[in-house]
């Protein structure tokens, strides 16, 4: 990936050009710390050609030369059920949580199918999976494999639709037809070249359209093509594409609002800006045309310090909420079963999988936010904790995705141990506890 | 006779200390089909191929379950690990991750040494790979590495060839010339 290749424009030259040479490489990256011996035998190493950092590093300041801070790794064999302390999670009183199905290493997004199916996505695995659930139990399989980071699933009208970051995949009638052969869209949605961030979570909207996400391809970067940074629609045949929002760096979780049918999304904030800045954010799209402020403005009110220009924050669209920096906000899904207590009737239910960009973790939960419709007066609070622990800073799964079953029971994707576990609530469970 | 007899209790020897650190996955099998190139105990002594002694036990997991997969794609590997469980994969791991690796480096160019240390260190591949090189997690250990592997390794990511690995590295090495890879090849390989 080469962000200079295509690009024309002068933040990403610039940060190509500090790459370059290894004297400014320090300047870049590490004054702030003593500098390596250099080798006495050996001339300084020669000139290396222009060449950006790698997308996750790009911003990474001088204080944070020596930072061993690097993203968590990912976990691709099977767990099995006994082999998850799924007692260490704490819910609301009332509520249960159980290993509803394992055995799908990196499970993400889940799209329910029309026959109780469920499809989930993945990252690095290349996998799409199938749950059936015949009443007492679950089993999986492979639907389709070897793309590159599947992640993108939504089902519609008897279709399943995959999206990986250069494929678009639809399968007519999977849930009679197990084997169908795939019609591949490809060609109709026009993806763009640059991965980073462009793996996928999508999803029908209450209009029939396919919302998709286009990540920015680095972590803080002038955008290399308009492309990026961007959420779009199409028709469900690919055709018909609008871009909605413009500055969104990377969102990897929507849902729409159960009354205003407007479209609520989480976004993650950029890396290696300090511990506790910039925050991930949840936001309104409360019309098409808004920006989000990526790369210049983060989290509605904070300049970039690195991508600068003047007035950087200004028309930028404010946040709903705040999320936390670096927890990684992914899914969003608000409640609209009869299963919770009333409180829950259209509040969000959001997964924080967790940082890796900050000294102390955070996130590692899911999270309840109460807003008004507007967004307005939002009030997060706890609903799932224990995938970490503060005091070691251990952790062992972390929650991605939420899904509501039709009986109000919510599922929630664990992507570190490819399990996903089922919340349910009764009354009894609260007299139990 | 006495050498066979010596060879045979040696093998036992190694055998019955690899059963022992597995759980209920029998995998001497395996093993011994992974150790005729990588080495009985994970330290390979054949030019170019890596050692797998010492690895992170999720680096090798992720690596054995990509190239069974067929993202990752490695011609002397390709079904190798077609059928291998995920339990097989994990119990695999842990028998290498729980060996040491013994660095196979030859004479040190002294040069060449500190033109790969200085460079290491300006190119921040600490940051992943940990100060000493020792890997962790899903990021593997490159201190005491095959040079010729490192070397190979290093190109294949500069050209963007090393497909279905971690994207992370992706453009980690882009631009660097082959006498930077060679200098970092050669001092990893040194350290112990």
């Amino acid at each position: 990936m080469n962000l200079s290749k295509n690009s024309t424009n002068k933040g990403v030259r610039l940060i190509s050009s500090l790459w370059v040479v290894a004297p400014l490489v320090a300047i870049f990256a590490g004054c702030a710390t003593a500098p390596p011996e250099k080798p006495k035998a050996a001339a300084t190493p020669a000139p290396a050609a222009a060449a950006p950092p790698p997308a996750w590093k790009q911003g990474m300041g001088a204080d944070m030369a020596n930072s061993t801070l690097a993203p968590l790794a990912g976990k691709m064999t099977v767990t099995p059920a006994s082999d998850i302390p799924i007692n260490k999670l704490k819910l609301p009183p009332g509520f249960k949580i159980e290993v509803w199905a394992t055995g799908m290493p990196g499970a993400r997004a889940m799209a329910l199918g029309d026959n109780g199916k469920v499809y989930i996505g993945t990252r690095a695995i290349g996998r799409v999976y199938e749950v059936t659930d015949n009443g007492k139990e679950r089993t999986s399989r492979v639907v389709v494999d070897k793309l590159v980071q599947p992640a993108g699933v939504a089902f519609n009208n008897g279709s399943l639709y995959v999206m990986a970051i250069d494929k678009v995949l639809r399968f007519d009638g999977i849930d009679k037809n197990a084997s169908v052969t795939p019609v591949d869209l490809t060609a109709k949605f026009n993806l763009p070249p640059e991965q980073h961030h462009n793996w996928k979570y999508i999803a029908f909207g209450p209009d029939g359209k396919l919302y998709v996400p286009f990540g920015a391809p680095c972590n803080i970067c002038e955008l290399p093509t308009a492309e990026y940074a961007q959420i779009r629609r199409y028709n469900p045949d690919g055709s018909g594409m609008e871009v909605l929002a413009t500055g969104v760096r990377n969102t990897v979780g929507f849902d729409w609002h159960p009354t205003t049918k407007q479209l609520w999304f989480t976004n993650h904030g950029r890396d290696w800006m300090g511990d506790n800045t910039p925050n991930d954010t949840l936001n309104l799209m409360s019309k098409t045309g808004l920006n989000f402020g990526f790369p210049y403005c983060h989290q509605g009110n904070l300049p970039d310090n690195v991508i600068t220009k003047a007035n950087a924050c200004q028309g930028v669209e404010q946040p709903i909420a705040l999320m936390g920096p670096h927890v990684a906000t992914m899914g969003i899904k608000f409640y609209t079963g009869n299963m919770f207590p009333p409180e829950y009737k259209d509040a969000a239910l959001i997964a924080r999988k967790g940082s890796w960009n900050r000294n102390q973790k955070v996130g590692f939960d899911v999270v309840m936010v109460k807003a008004g419709n507007d967004g307005k007066n939002p009030k997060i609070t706890p609903f799932i904790t224990g995938f970490m622990n503060p005091a070691d800073q251990s952790f062992w799964g972390r929650p991605a995705y939420l899904m509501q079953m039709t009986d109000g029971s919510m599922l929630v994707s664990d992507e570190q141990l490819g399990a996903i576990y089922r919340v349910t609530y009764s009354k009894q469970q609260v007299a139990a506890k | 006779m006495l050498y066979l007899r010596i060879a045979t209790f040696a093998f036992g020897l190694i055998c019955s200390s690899a059963t022992s650190l597995l759980f209920a996955q029998d995998i001497n099998t395996q093993l011994l089909a992974c150790g005729a190139c990588h080495g009985i105990d994970g330290n390979s002594k054949i030019v170019g191929t890596p050692s797998l002694a010492g690895q992170p036990k999720i680096f090798l997991e992720n690596q054995m379950a990509m190239i069974r997969e067929g993202m990752r794609d490695i011609p002397v590997m390709k079904g190798q690990l077609d059928g291998f469980s995920d339990a097989t994969i994990v119990a695999i791991a842990k028998f290498y991750a729980s060996n040491s690796i013994q660095s196979q480096a030859g004479t040190r160019n002294q040069s060449m040494y500190e033109k790969g240390e200085y460079i290491s260190k300006e190119a921040l591949c600490g940051t992943c790979h940990l100060p000493n090189y020792v890997g962790r997690d899903q990021m593997p250990r490159i201190a005491s590495q095959s040079e010729a592997y490192l070397l190979h390794t290093m190109r294949q990511f500069r050209s963007n060839k090393a497909t279905g690995r971690d994207t992370i590295m992706a453009a980690s090495l882009y631009g660097m010339s082959d006498d930077d890879l060679k200098a970092i090849a050669h001092y990893l390989s040194q350290l112990k």
